[in-house]
């Protein structure tokens, strides 16, 4: 560990690989940072040189009638919808930190929100990549149009990858026309039972929501948030239904403000104790959620109920935190899902690992990142299999 | 070959002449024969053959139903042919979660029909969807007309159990959308069976549409048809599948199929729009007012499922259909931005006339992959198939030059491995080398495919001189 950080900001994609070719030539770890909304992912130690995206920005290449733009990584999210919405199109992703966080931190911490289920995740919309790896070189792989299976694909490789296998520096993605209506519900339902089966039916009715998403925070109420988009007669049948299965069930709908914005926003809020993310097989989500809301040390509880991405905040610092964590983690891997703590405060982070569990094929992926990063100096302590 | 009887019994193993020849070609042009087949019955009997193959270096080469379109199932190198037509077993349906886990010997289409009592189906259609394995699918990331709005394979696949080439079993995901570490699955899709050997899968199920508009629209030329398919997407609609298919094409697809396409047009249009019913109307509507501003001779939408599935038989029957024009075809693969579809057509025309050869076309506009069919005779010799790939070459140069890719959902095979370097940097292929030497260090998996090889691809000289 050295005394100074040195911050470097290369401005393109070749000085980037020479940093990068540096660091594993004298052995100094490298940090990777966008904006750094997701720093506190990960067993992060310091760094010796803390690597910005920020210079390699701006938006290369959207061509409206392909429906792809192609991005520099250190583009912020909402800097490219809004170049999108100036030709009345979108990029279907909706991760949280949405004001600050770059295009190619989104990639790297696979930061994906509500609307996965609907229009795909960050895996399913990029379709190609720019990369600088550690030693120095520029690799890109798939390209610039919507379908295209030439050699291996990289760009799933470096989904979710943190950084510890290359510095993306460019990214193409599929995009959308958007939407001529959206409207949502926001519904309080008193037990956990009604509220998961609403969500289902939702989930599972003809007419798709963007976001089906069931909260359980303070108090015993358990609330339900819906949000339809697409053509406004699509949209007014959504929303009919949706209310149909809340209103069964003994329901109280009213209009969805704000509220998706505040679910999204829970790992920003958690600043303190453990937030433990899992993903889950959909059916095993309501079980999970009622074990999660009976922990002594639950305080709050997001689960997108379409794709079985669940957030658990628990609160305080002491054992029992960590004996919470702990068994949510079990719970998940009991119905073969899988999971992380994704965030917990100062004072629990020598004693809460972020990833207790390795995954299945943790020795592949140990080998992967050995032919990419042989010097270990990309992201040390962001591996879930290290 | 006695080793493996040995250690697998007689029955799981094929070494006659007359069996090994069966297993020398697959829907691609080239051919090569195994030293031996391997009918596994488990992931164990797997397991031993890569280890028996790993100790004695010998080439393990996965194979589906054979029904391949880049050559991924021909032993090049040699080696054991490993065909998975004994692990055909559906797992488990599970409802609920919306998955199906399933051996990879399964035909697509049995999959989607045994979840159809659920309301259910699997979203990747190839044309080949009656005989192509999931397993199959799987290595190549199979498409298919319904890719545009659903994805291809790799969307639809969230588990996997692979042996490696050392002979151990690894599992990656599982039902859940993902799981933690590398993506390993979403590496392995797509690998056309050189990184290693698919066991289990599981798989995404996707409740069916409440409804389906379907559409046929005719037009005098191909740019029309073209310039329509750039409209319906400007117009902020994105059909489930939007194909297109020549004249050529046409007269085949009639002879063979009669699906009521009209023989006159010079480019015709197949559309669909699904999901729930209200609003499907307001998109057929809009489709076909697009269509007649564009000078359509005719637009006629499906009014049963019987009319659907007589437009969609021709479609999907086309590629079979072309021995009605045609002893050989030779079909690429390449992709464009859709925008460039009328330029990038004509040159596939001049391309073909070039080398005195006629060429169809039927393919996923939306989706700007094209799939030329190249039509020759080799009963008049080896030069017809040599000036076949010699268009074939032309016509992925123009897609990797207008932005493109030199296949979008056939793979790379042996048939387009030469031509790697076109689309991709030296630095590009060596960080997918990366990849291969971390799963299969020992370079048994289906060796010859996808990436240049010094011996076969010196005659092309872009690929010496990798950029």
């Amino acid at each position: 560990m050295s005394a100074t950080l040195a911050r470097a900001v290369p401005a393109n994609a070749a000085e980037c690989g020479e940093i990068l070719a540096d660091a594993t030539r004298n052995h100094r770890t490298v940090r990777v940072c966008g904006s750094g909304t997701k720093s506190y992912v990960g067993d992060i130690e310091p760094a010796d040189v803390e690597l910005g995206t920020s210079a390699i920005a701006g938006v290369v290449d959207h061509v409206p009638a392909d429906l792809t733009v192609t991005v520099r990584a250190g583009t912020r999210i909402t800097h490219l919808a809004a170049a999108l919405a100036r030709a009345g199109q979108f990029l279907p992703l909706d991760p949280p930190h949405p004001d600050d966080a770059t295009i190619g931190g989104v990639i790297a911490a696979n930061s994906n929100g509500f609307w996965r289920t609907r229009y795909g995740g960050v895996r399913d919309l990029l379709i190609g990549t720019e990369t600088a790896l550690a030693d120095g070189t520029v690799a890109r792989a798939g390209g610039r149009v919507v379908k295209n299976v030439a050699g291996y694909d990289l760009d799933k490789l470096l989904v979710g990858s943190f950084g510890t296998l290359g510095v993306i520096v460019e990214a193409t993605f599929k995009v959308l026309p958007q939407p001529a209506a959206s409207e949502g519900i926001f519904a309080e339902l008193a037990r956990s039972p009604d509220v998961f089966a609403a969500a289902h039916a939702i989930v599972r009715g003809a007419s798709p929501v963007a976001a089906c998403v069931v909260e359980r925070g303070e108090g015993d109420t358990w609330r339900l948030a819906v949000e339809a988009r697409g053509t406004a007669s699509a949209v007014r049948r959504a929303i009919q239904d949706a209310r149909r299965e809340i209103t069964v069930r003994h329901g109280r709908a009213a209009e969805l403000g704000d509220d998706l914005g505040r679910l999204r926003e829970l790992p920003a809020r958690a600043t303190d104790g453990a937030l433990v993310r899992v993903a889950l097989p959909v059916a095993a989500t309501a079980p999970f959620a009622d074990t999660a809301a009976g922990l002594e040390t639950f305080a709050a509880l997001v689960a997108d109920a379409a794709s079985g991405v669940t957030r658990v905040h628990l609160a305080g610092d002491d054992d029992a935190v960590i004996q919470d964590a702990e068994a949510l983690l079990l719970a998940a891997r009991v119905v073969s899902g899988a999971g992380r703590v994704e965030r917990r405060g100062e004072r629990l982070r020598t004693r809460l690992p972020a990833w207790p569990q390795r995954p299945s094929g943790d020795a592949l992926m140990r080998r992967v990142k050995d032919m990419f990063d042989p010097a270990h100096v990309l992201e040390p302590g962001r591996s879930a299999f290290a | 070959m006695r080793g493996l009887v040995a250690l697998l019994g007689p029955a799981k193993v094929l070494g006659t002449r007359d069996d090994l020849l069966l297993y020398e070609y697959d829907g691609a042009v080239d051919t090569a024969t195994p030293d031996a087949v391997v009918l596994p019955e488990s992931t164990e009997d797997v397991a031993t053959l890569a280890r028996f193959c790993h100790e004695h270096a010998v080439p393990i080469v996965p194979r589906g139903a054979g029904t391949g379109l880049s050559g991924g199932a021909i032993p090049v190198e040699g080696g054991v042919v490993v065909s998975f037509a004994r692990m055909a077993r559906i797992l488990e349906i599970d409802v609920p979660n919306l998955r199906a886990v399933v051996q990879p010997g399964v035909i697509n289409l049995h999959l989607s029909n045994a979840v159809a009592p659920h309301g259910l189906y699997f979203v990747p259609d190839p044309s080949s969807q009656k005989a192509c394995t999931l397993g199959g699918n799987v290595a190549e990331n199979s498409g298919g007309p319904h890719t545009l709005a659903y994805g291809v394979t790799t969307n639809h696949v969230t588990g996997l159990e692979i042996v490696l080439s050392d002979g151990t079993a690894v599992r990656l995901g599982g039902k859940a959308i993902e799981d933690e570490g590398y993506d390993l699955v979403g590496t392995f899709v797509g690998s056309e069976g050189t990184l290693g050997l698919v066991t289990e899968m599981t798989v995404k199920l996707t409740p069916l549409p409440e409804d389906k508009r379907t559409l046929m629209a005719a037009f005098a030329t191909m740019d029309e048809a073209s310039e329509t398919v750039s409209a319906i997407i400007a117009a902020g609609i994105v059909p489930s599948a939007i194909e297109m298919m020549d004249q050529l094409a046409t007269e085949a697809v009639e002879a063979a199929v009669h699906a009521g396409y009209p023989l006159d047009a010079g480019g015709i249009l197949l559309l669909e729009v699904d999901g729930p019913r209200d609003g499907l109307d307001d998109a057929r509507a809009k489709i076909e007012t697009i269509c007649r501003e564009h000078a359509a001779t005719e637009v006629r939408v499906a009014s049963t499922a019987l009319e659907r599935e007589r437009l969609w038989a021709g479609r999907k029957g086309a590629f079979a259909a072309m021995g009605r024009l045609s002893p050989d075809y030779y079909v690429q693969d390449g992709v464009i931005p859709r925008t460039r579809l009328p330029d990038i057509l004509r040159l596939v025309k001049d391309a073909g006339a070039r080398h005195r050869l006629r060429v169809a076309n039927v393919f996923h506009a939306g989706d700007g992959n094209l799939h030329p069919l190249i039509l020759f005779d080799s009963r008049l010799g080896p030069d017809e198939l040599e000036r076949a790939k010699a268009a074939g070459l032309e016509i992925l140069t123009a897609c990797v030059e207008a932005g493109g890719s030199i296949t979008g959902e056939h793979g790379v095979g042996m048939e387009k491995n030469c031509y790697m370097p076109l689309q991709f940097r030296s630095a590009d292929l060596a960080a997918m080398t990366r990849v291969k030497d971390a799963f299969d260090p020992a370079g048994l998996m289906n060796p010859g495919k996808i990436f240049p090889t010094p011996s076969r691809c010196r005659e092309f000289a872009f690929a010496a001189t990798a950029r």
